[in-house]
């Protein structure tokens, strides 16, 4: 493994060491996470470094008070919410709360019809285009869901009271339930 | 059904296709010394007026030997010291802890903002005036210099218009400043304004 002639020094320190292990056991989620916090793919991609490089520099100061798991989640929610900070500055696009979807009225039997017939791409696609609309507090709390966190691990990333993660789940699951009615039954 | 439709969308989520990032560690540690550079490169313009400063006055000092003038000199260099040892205890931005939880990281954010906010509100106070009296000093002596000289009464009014024109050069500068602090300290109040809308849980 080499760039611009430089190699990996023959000791790896802790923080290489950590970073490796975090970024082969989370890559992936990684990569959703990016996904739920930008959509053009190309500024997607300038997020994922910028995750990458930060989690590598904090894990210099990673004490082992909290699980890896945990530390990775928070570095990369707060540098994904950093980033939905800036952009909203630019674009001053209109977020909402997760309680502002669930108002929404359920879809009508038609609307269901169609989703039937759409593939898993066109139903993560609404996914991620229902999650990209959320304040970045709902945000980190879907995206948790949805890589099947409990309400205690969110609880310890997001800084809320595990009650508020309960209950912003709870609607969580009313609105997916409302929307992908048929759509979700593509990921079985 | 909600938490069967709600497995359903996970399982989806979790197993849709991805392109996770491959970043060498030694591309990660060119990145850090990429960004140490640009940080190292970033406090270096916001100090390297400050000591420009003081070196022209420091000049003055050696080049004007009358008193009032020296005096002047004097303090306008240790009215910089002052805003240096400000931008140095207020002004440097500091970076987010990267592993705090949303809410430490949001209010952070919001410090940040504020902090700045307030430093720009108080540019009269922290800036400008530590300036003000070394400035209006100097320029009374080199007035007062300027018109013991013999030649002086025969051109007083001319002096007078240029001494008055310097300092209304000066003033201008300064209300400048500080109107352009005053709308920067605006902006960043609307955009202390946006994050608490992106922060607001109804």
């Amino acid at each position: 493994m080499s760039m611009n002639g430089e190699s990996i020094p023959a000791a790896v320190t802790r923080q290489d060491a950590l970073y490796q292990e975090a970024a082969d056991s989370y890559g992936a989620a990684l990569d959703r996470l990016a996904r739920g916090y930008e959509a053009d793919p190309d500024r997607r991609r300038d997020l994922l470094q910028e995750i990458h490089l930060a989690l590598w520099q904090s894990l210099a100061g990673f004490d082992g008070r909290c699980s890896l798991r945990t530390w990775v989640y928070r570095v990369a929610h707060n540098v994904a919410t950093s980033h939905v900070i800036r952009e909203h500055r630019v674009n001053s696009r209109i977020l909402v709360d997760i309680e502002a979807l669930e108002t929404l009225p359920a879809k009508s039997d038609d609307e269901r019809d169609i989703d039937r017939h759409y593939d898993r791409r066109h139903v993560l696609e609404k996914l991620l285009a229902l999650i990209q609309q959320l304040k970045p507090l709902d945000r980190q709390i879907i995206l948790s869901y949805l890589e099947d966190m409990d309400a205690a691990l969110i609880a310890e990333i997001t800084g809320i009271s595990p009650g508020n993660v309960a209950t912003k789940i709870h609607r969580i699951k009313n609105v997916l339930a409302s929307k992908f009615h048929e759509g979700g039954n593509h990921g079985k | 059904m909600e938490n069967e439709i709600g497995d359903n969308v996970k399982n989806l989520w979790k197993n849709q296709q991805v392109e996770p990032v491959q970043i060498s560690l030694p591309e990660l540690h060119q990145k850090a010394r990429k960004f140490e550079k640009q940080v190292r490169r970033r406090n270096l313009r916001e100090y390297a007026a400050s000591p420009i400063v003081a070196a022209i006055f420091g000049y003055y000092i050696w080049k004007f030997p009358a008193p009032l003038v020296r005096f002047g000199n004097f303090l306008v260099i240790a009215g910089v010291l002052f805003v240096m040892y400000m931008l140095h205890k207020r002004g440097a931005a500091r970076p987010v802890p990267a592993e705090m939880a949303f809410r430490g990281c949001l209010d952070f954010h919001r410090q940040e903002l504020e902090r700045q906010r307030d430093l720009l509100r108080g540019v009269w106070t922290w800036y400008l005036l530590p300036l003000v009296p070394g400035m209006a000093i100097s320029l009374l002596g080199m007035f007062i210099s300027t018109m013991q000289h013999p030649n002086a009464p025969a051109h007083a009014r001319f002096i007078m218009i240029g001494f008055g024109l310097t300092f209304a050069f000066i003033a201008a500068v300064f209300i400048v400043i500080g109107k352009l602090n005053q709308w920067g300290a605006r902006k960043l109040q609307r955009k202390i304004d946006a994050l608490d809308g992106l922060e607001k849980e109804s």
